[in-house]
Parts: C-alpha cells; sequence; structure tokens
C-alpha cells in the first residue's frame, strides 16, 4: 500500500484523486483539520509510537509503516514542501525512535519498524528558481536519509495538470 | 534601528529558541528598538506582519524539524509573503537572520533550513544577513549556567559573534555551523541515558516500552468508485 499526501485543494482534482488513490492511504488538505506538531516528545516518551494530539493524523507512524511508498505532492515553498505537507511530515515523527544511530558521518533516528518505504516526491509550481529546486532535491533527499527509506524520487512540475498526466 | 525577535518554537515556557534569542540580546547594538513575538500553533494578526514588515531587521530562531522549518512557522511565513504583496512599505530593507537548533549533534544539519530561509527571503524581497545552526540543541537547558563563550558554550559564542559582526556591518555572509565543545559519543550517551530514559522512567515506562511498534488503526481507504473501504 502507498500512503499518499498532498495539498491539492480544488474540487476539480477530485476524480483523478478518487482514481490515483484507489485503495491507498489517501491524506489530503480536504481530510480533518490537523494540529501542528508542538514538540512535546509525548510520541516518544509518553504513548511511544502515537503522538498525543488527539486528532486524525495521531497514527500516522503506524500507518506509515504499513504501506512500502510515500508519494508526498506538494506544491514548491521556498525549496520545500507546503505547509499542509509539511505539518503532515512533522506530525510522522513516531515513526522513528528518540534515540540515534551513525549513518553517514552524522546523527540520525533509530527506526522503530523494520518495514522502510521508498520515497517519491513531486513538487509543482510555475516559477521555481533553481535555488529551490536544488534546495527541495537535497530536502528530499536528508529527509529519505531520517526515515530510513530505501530509496527516493524528486521531480518537477510547472503544473498540476502536467503533475496528473505523469502520474495518471 | 527595530529589531523584531522571533520565536519560532512550538513549545510553550523556556525553549531553546528562547535561550538563543537570550544569550543574543545583550549583544545586539544599545541603539536598537527591540521587540519580541512569538509564533506558536495560532496564526499571527494582520497587524503584527504589518508591523514586522516595518522592521529594519528580523531574527529568527527556530527549531530543526525534519531538516527544515517547523510547519507552523512555515505557515506564518507564506502569511508574511502574501502581506508584502498586499503592503506598500518598505520591505525591500528588511534584513533577515536566523538562529536554527537541531537535536542530532552536527550544527550542519541545519543548512537546508537556512537555504529555505534564503529562499524565502527571495521570494519577499528581503535580505538574507546570515544565520547559524547549532547541534545539540536540547542540551542549553541544562547548561544555562555556563558563560556564552566557554566550556560547551565556546562554539555558540563564535556562533553568535559570526551573527551580530552581520548585524553589526549590515554586509551578509554565509551561514556558519558548529555544534557544543564535548565529544558527539558524549552527546549520544547522555541523551539517551539522561533526557529519553529517564523521561520514560519519570512517565512509569522502561527504555524497552519507547521502542513499541503500535500497529495500522482502523481506517477507511479510498475506493475507486468513490467509496471508501475498511481496513
Amino acid at each position: 500500500m502507498k500512503m499518499i499526501v498532498h495539498d491539492l485543494e480544488n474540487a476539480g482534482e477530485l476524480p483523478w484523486l478518487t482514481a490515483f488513490g484507489s485503495g491507498q492511504d489517501v491524506i489530503g488538505i480536504d481530510n480533518a483539520v490537523i494540529r501542528h506538531c508542538t514538540g512535546c516528545f509525548g510520541c516518544w516518551t509518553r504513548t511511544p509510537g502515537t503522538c498525543v494530539l488527539k486528532d486524525e493524523y495521531r497514527h500516522l507512524g503506524a500507518r506509515l509503516a504499513a504501506c512500502d511508498e510515500m508519494v508526498l505532492i506538494s506544491r514548491c515553498t521556498y525549496g520545500g514542501y507546503s505547509p499542509f505537507v509539511c505539518n503532515v511530515l512533522n506530525r510522522m515523527l513516531p515513526y522513528v525512535l528518540p534515540y540515534f544511530r551513525m549513518l553517514k558521518g552524522q546523527m540520525h533516528h533509530q527506526l522503530r519498524y523494520e518495514q522502510t518505504v521508498k520515497f517519491n516526491v513531486y513538487f509543482y509550481g510555475e516559477d521555481l528558481t533553481a535555488n529551490e529546486r536544488q534546495t527541495a532535491q537535497e530536502l528530499v533527499q536528508a529527509n529519505s536519509l531520517n526515515l530510513g527509506a530505501k530509496g527516493f524520487e524528486v521531480s518537477f512540475y510547472d503544473n498540476i495538470r502536467q503533475l496528473k498526466e505523469v502520474l495518471s | 534601528m527595530n529589531i523584531a525577535l522571533i520565536n519560532g518554537s512550538p513549545k510553550g515556557g523556556a525553549t531553546n529558541s528562547g535561550f538563543l534569542l537570550e544569550k543574543l540580546r545583550p549583544l545586539l547594538p544599545q541603539e536598537a528598538a527591540i521587540s519580541t513575538y512569538r509564533i506558536g500553533p495560532k496564526a499571527l494578526k494582520n497587524e503584527q506582519y504589518l508591523e514586522l514588515l516595518a522592521m529594519d531587521m528580523l531574527v529568527l530562531a527556530f527549531p530543526l524539524y525534519f531538516d527544515a522549518i517547523p510547519s507552523h512557522l512555515l505557515r506564518m511565513l507564506t502569511e508574511m509573503e502574501r502581506s508584502t504583496q498586499s503592503s506598500n512599505q518598505r520591505p525591500q530593507t528588511v534584513r533577515v537572520y536566523a538562529m536554527i537548533n537541531n537535536g542530532f549533534f552536527e550544527g550542519d544539519q541545519c543548512k537546508l533550513a537556512v537555504e529555505l530561509i534564503r529562499n524565502w527571503c527571495e521570494r519577499c524581497g528581503f535580505m538574507f544577513g546570515t544565520a547559524f545552526g547549532h547541534g545539540a540543541g536540547e542540551m542549553f537547558g541544562s547548561v544555562g549556567h555556563v558563560p556564552v563563550g566557554s566550556g560547551p558554550l565556546k562554539n555558540l559564542g563564535l556562533a553568535l559573534e559570526h551573527l551580530v559582526g552581520s548585524i553589526r556591518s549590515g554586509e551578509s555572509t554565509e551561514p556558519f555551523f558548529t555544534q557544543p565543545n564535548f565529544p558527539r559519543g558524549l552527546w549520544k550517551l547522555s541523551s539517551t541515558q539522561l533526557f529519553w530514559n529517564a523521561t520514560a522512567k519519570k512517565n512509569s515506562l522502561k527504555p524497552k516500552d519507547l521502542r513499541r511498534r503500535p500497529g495500522m488503526p482502523p481506517i477507511r481507504l479510498p475506493q475507486s468508485g468513490g467509496k471508501r473501504q475498511d481496513v
């Protein structure tokens, strides 16, 4: 199963999303209201593996662990994700452990689960600068390392129509 | 000279970002008029965005989340970009500085967050002054009594000097990344024993409990006909 996180707001995208996300764990901006991670570390030290914020996003760690691929569809924002996609990613903190391990000479988190995901990120935005593309590419690579992903891909599209053509 | 010190930590109470701002404050030019802002999950008011746009300098202090900017602060930055588009104030004069702390040891793990701030400045028409990234940020709370520039805070002294140098000269400089003056292995060990395992104990949990693997919760997956199926 794939986890698909997207920030597509236009109701016109719904038919495509329904087909693309059929049978997958789809998390969109049109779902329930999401709260921001408060950095309390409760997901590590109070209810290990589950966020303490009581909303529909508290089980994202376990939900990701049930998937073999994570797909992010996001407006490229300053070379990163849009606030919603970033928010969902922040709430995935219980997917990893608080403890550290060394990877490529740097400290990273140990993984909670044995399973790993492939990380596919589709950025869209009509006037992205070269610096934003470079930052986005490196950010996905860094996230992929931190989440222990088994691989990653990043691609850029000028608009949602282009992106849908590739994914359909 | 109007300077806004912006604490971008989502936590309540004392924060590592607040610690950095507190250490920076006495080093700022005496003639500066300093305002403080706290960016939490609640959005700023429109008039607060206008106040920020009227500043000469913004100093953002925040924790690293997933190699980047935490989502509540990112949302504020996007709102501020919108304000620059609708305001006729003078955003081109605003200079931006950032102090980023992360929970790993290496300060250079903050480098992408710096690039995001730099790209944000470009979108807003602001001038990127400089930034620093400091590792082992969770250590700050336990070394509050140590003078900056000595012991484990020796490198923090250099980082603050770097930032203040750019603030005083008005020139943009490349970011500075550093970590505390003690061995990385000691940070790994102390965070495990003195922080995570100790916090677990306070919560009546054992270290092995922190490794629990909750299973998939019941959710409804969408089906091609637009219906959702329970799993």
